[in-house]
């Protein structure tokens, strides 16, 4: 029997997606944003977290979300690419959830085409819908083509 | 390739090739000098000194075909051969140096070494030639002896030297055509036992006597040197023989091996020479003394210096936390006691903290000597390829600087260095012709300016043809015809920099190297350094490289922009100046000031960034940023104050701005960003909408 795959679950717009936990490192409050002129569109900007400057970037906007308003469940997922934290901006984030192997689907068609690699299937979970995304390739976009070369094969998520 | 080695191989390896590079460096020194003093015996033995040092370290490490080459490398090193030969022996080791680099990097990437055969080849013919000279030494002449003793051993030669007896390392080669090894074998530690006490023998009994060829130990005894050879030289068994006296626990310089030793518990006692042939050949006192120098230097990974030195700059993180939480306690509890006290403790802290900073920097700092003693032979080997007389001078080599800034700086040096003699320097026909010496000269010079070091690489040759410069820049399409003719002439000389842009008539193999100027500039904008260029058409070229002392922290000056916070190194500002909107003007579609009598090209960073700014003020400050010649101004709304920022990395690969060289966090946890004045600079220049600076 294949073990539970863990999941740090977080909501942008109306969809619940998870992440593997193991690429969490922690989810903290969003603070000030210092602005970097000229960095590419997708970086918000830099973060203080204790101590170490990371860059942040907006999940929402990358996931194409029209509008976007700043609330106080707001949350900033920090993940470790490549030995270095970049946090993720999300609507809100909270549980752990864990997914049976049997509930967890193959990507679908819609998912297999064009830039949307980055769905490594998706799981179900008490009737929610959970989008399972590999953060490797969902930051693989021509200007971080650095990024991508230079990660760790975090890749698929079993 | 096999590694004998257990767990602890790859920090030896590492040892090993640090330890190996400096030893070749040595190697090129010396080859240099035996160029040019092709005959003297001491500049051999010191060359052999190192090819056998590298000889031993290597095959320690399992690199043997390192090692062979080494050894087979001293066969000619004799001062012998020299007499006859030297200038060509010079260039054997030379070559020499080069395949030992060679093999040295194969090793370092575990790819297959590169043939030695060529080399040998030389080595064979050259021998050959020499054999010849009746001044050639015989070749079974040799006897290398290692002297490497047992930790227990070494103290009982460091006791008896206490004592005040005299302690003498030997070696005594049974001649191989000795019928009896082992009847040899105990006659000469019968001899031995004769001459004094026996401290340490090797091989110590019978059992491996009847392979063993050469036989080592130290003896403690009253006989001189001349005594025990006698008695030692026992005809037809001892073939070869080398007496040197043994100094208390020492390690040669350079010696690698008894760092790799250390940790088999054995000591390297001295480095002998043979004993006959010429007399100075002898170990003499001070050859002894060179050795028994202490080892007072630690080798330290950089990782670990590093993180100290991470540590140091959240302490002054915190000391800065610490002083806003006292302004604010001030604020709430004015006439408080405790306050004064406070203050005391935090004075007290902050004078330590400054000590500890500024030690934890002397420790990064390496003397530029390290980078500059590669030249004379990067010099030589490209002059010699294009045909050109070149000396070089250096000077300033005792300047210290960051040693993550001095490796940086090695490629761009090189890269000038590699020019100047290729573009800069004349043939010797020309230069004759122009009135000037054959022999041209390149002069690397470096000296501290404030907390700025500045490295400077000369030449006396023909200089920069302006007038060229500007008309290949406007045919490459980098600049319009007026714009070019707008430049002043330190302006033009940047554009040497630009990708693509070389006076050079001729592409030759020296500078077709793949490194081109603009790897000058990228390396100093990275550093938060900057490089100007001056040059007299006819009389020379002067580059000069600034960068700061370390890239640990900074002098800076904070100021806010649309109520964001940023900062520029305060080694860059020139001046700081207030202003109203109606004294600024616009010229040509850009913003300019009239201050004295200069016009300042005016910098707003919301045009840099195409976004508007909020509002636009009354008054505003005017920060007027120096880098180099080139001055501009810097609107900025409001002065924040200045403060010492420990440098933080952005990291590159996510954030690849160039106006932003780094970051830094205040005691109240905010975030600044600390502008790169050189990138500001540079977009000026390439964008002639915002016009050329004055």
């Amino acid at each position: 029997m294949e073990k539970d795959l863990q999941v740090v679950g977080f909501r942008i717009g109306d969809e619940t997606y998870g992440v593997r936990i193991s690429a969490v490192r922690e989810i903290v409050r969003v603070p000030d944003i210092t602005v970097v002129p000229n960095a590419p569109e997708m970086i918000e900007g830099v973060i203080n977290l204790r101590g170490k400057i990371i860059p942040v970037m907006d999940l929402r906007k990358r996931f194409g979300q029209a509008e976007i308003r700043a609330d106080k469940k707001n949350r900033i997922l920090v993940v470790e690419l490549h030995n270095r934290l970049l946090g993720l901006i999300v609507n809100s984030a909270s549980e752990v959830l864990k997914l049976p192997p049997s509930e967890i689907e193959a990507p679908g068609n819609m998912f297999s085409d064009g830039e949307s690699g980055y769905v490594t299937g998706v799981g179900k979970l008490k009737g929610r819908l959970i989008i399972l995304l590999d953060i490797a390739k969902l930051l693989h976009r021509p200007e971080f083509g650095r990024i991508e070369e230079a990660a760790e094969p975090v890749a698929s998520m079993r | 390739m096999s590694h004998p080695l257990d767990d602890r191989g790859g920090d030896l390896r590492a040892l090993f090739f640090e330890s190996a590079y400096e030893l070749l460096q040595t190697l090129n020194d010396a080859g240099l000098e035996l160029e040019t003093h092709p005959a003297d015996p001491e500049v051999i033995r010191r060359v052999r000194r190192v090819v056998h040092t590298l000889k031993g370290d290597s095959a320690a490490c399992g690199y043997l075909g390192l090692s062979e080459m080494a050894h087979e490398l001293e066969d000619v090193l004799l001062p012998e051969i020299g007499q006859v030969r030297g200038a060509q022996l010079a260039e054997v080791v030379l070559a020499a140096a080069d395949v030992f680099d060679s093999l040295l990097n194969a090793y370092r990437q575990n790819v297959e070494p590169p043939s030695t055969e060529p080399l040998r080849a030389q080595i064979r013919q050259f021998l050959k030639a020499a054999t010849h000279t009746p001044a050639a030494a015989p070749a079974d002449n040799r006897l290398t002896a290692r002297f490497v003793w047992s930790e227990y051993e070494q103290l009982m030669i460091s006791e008896a030297l206490h004592r005040g007896e005299n302690v003498y390392n030997l070696a005594l080669r049974i001649d191989p055509q000795s019928a009896m090894r082992a009847a040899a074998f105990q006659l000469v530690r019968n001899v031995l036992h004769g001459i004094g006490t026996v401290i340490a023998l090797h091989p110590e009994d019978n059992s491996a006597a009847a392979s063993v060829e050469v036989i080592e130990a130290a003896v403690a005894c009253t006989m001189t040197e001349e005594a025990i050879a006698r008695r030692c030289k026992i005809p037809a068994i001892v073939a070869d023989l080398v007496i040197a006296r043994a100094t208390p626990a020492e390690t040669p310089e350079h010696d690698l091996l008894s760092e790799l030793l250390e940790a088999q518990a054995t000591v390297t006692v001295g480095a002998a020479t043979p004993a006959q042939g010429a007399p100075e050949q002898r170990p003499s006192g001070s050859a002894s003394a060179v050795n028994a120098v202490v080892e007072s230097t630690l080798r330290v990974e950089t990782a670990r210096i590093d993180s100290v030195m991470n540590l140091v700059g959240e302490l002054i993180i915190g000391k800065s936390m610490l002083n806003r939480a006292i302004v604010e306690f001030d604020r709430r509890h004015a006439h408080d006691p405790l306050h004064a006290k406070l203050l005391d403790a935090l004075s007290f802290q902050a004078r330590v903290l400054d000590e500890l900073h500024k030690s934890v920097l002397k420790i990064r700092m390496v003397p530029v000597e390290q980078l500059f003693r590669r030249f004379p032979r990067v010099v030589r080997d490209v002059a010699k390829q294009c045909n050109k007389d070149v000396a070089l001078e250096l000077a300033g080599q005792n300047t210290d600087l960051d040693k993550g800034i001095l490796d940086a700086l090695a490629e761009p040096i090189t890269h000038l260095v590699r020019n100047a003699v290729d573009h800069g320097i004349e043939p010797p026909e020309a230069r004759l012709a122009a009135g000037k010496p054959a022999r041209g000269t390149v002069f690397l010079n470096a000296y501290h300016q404030g907390a700025q070091v500045v490295t400077e690489v000369r030449d006396d040759g023909r200089g920069i043809d302006v007038a060229r410069l500007r008309a290949k820049a406007v045919a490459r399409g980098l600049l319009s015809a007026a714009d070019a003719e707008r430049l002043s002439d330190a302006e033009a000389f940047n554009l040497i920099f630009e990708p693509g842009l070389s006076t050079a008539a001729e592409v030759t193999e020296v500078s077709g190297r793949g490194v081109g100027m603009d790897i000058v500039r990228s390396v100093l904008d990275r550093l938060k350094g900057t490089v100007q260029v001056s040059s007299q058409l006819g009389q020379g070229t002067l580059i000069q490289l600034r960068v700061p002392l370390t890239l640990a922290s900074i002098q800076a000056l904070m100021f806010r922009v649309n109520n964001r916070l940023f900062a520029v190194p305060l080694s860059s500002v020139v001046e700081i100046t207030r202003v109203s909107e109606s004294e600024i003007h616009r010229v040509d579609q850009r913003e300019v000031l009239q201050l004295r009598d200069h016009i300042l090209s005016l910098v707003r960073l919301s045009s840099l960034e195409r976004i508007h700014a909020v509002e636009a003020r009354k008054r505003s400050f005017v920060i007027v940023i120096g880098a180099g010649e080139r001055r501009f101004g810097l609107l900025v709304d409001s002065l924040v104050g200045e403060e010492e920022l420990v440098i933080k990395a952005l990291p590159e690969e996510i954030i690849t701005s160039d106006l932003v060289s780094g970051a830094s966090i205040l005691g109240d946890g905010t975030v600044v960003l600390i502008l790169n004045v050189s990138a500001v600079l540079a977009r000026l220049s390439r964008a002639p909408a915002l016009g050329a600076i004055a």
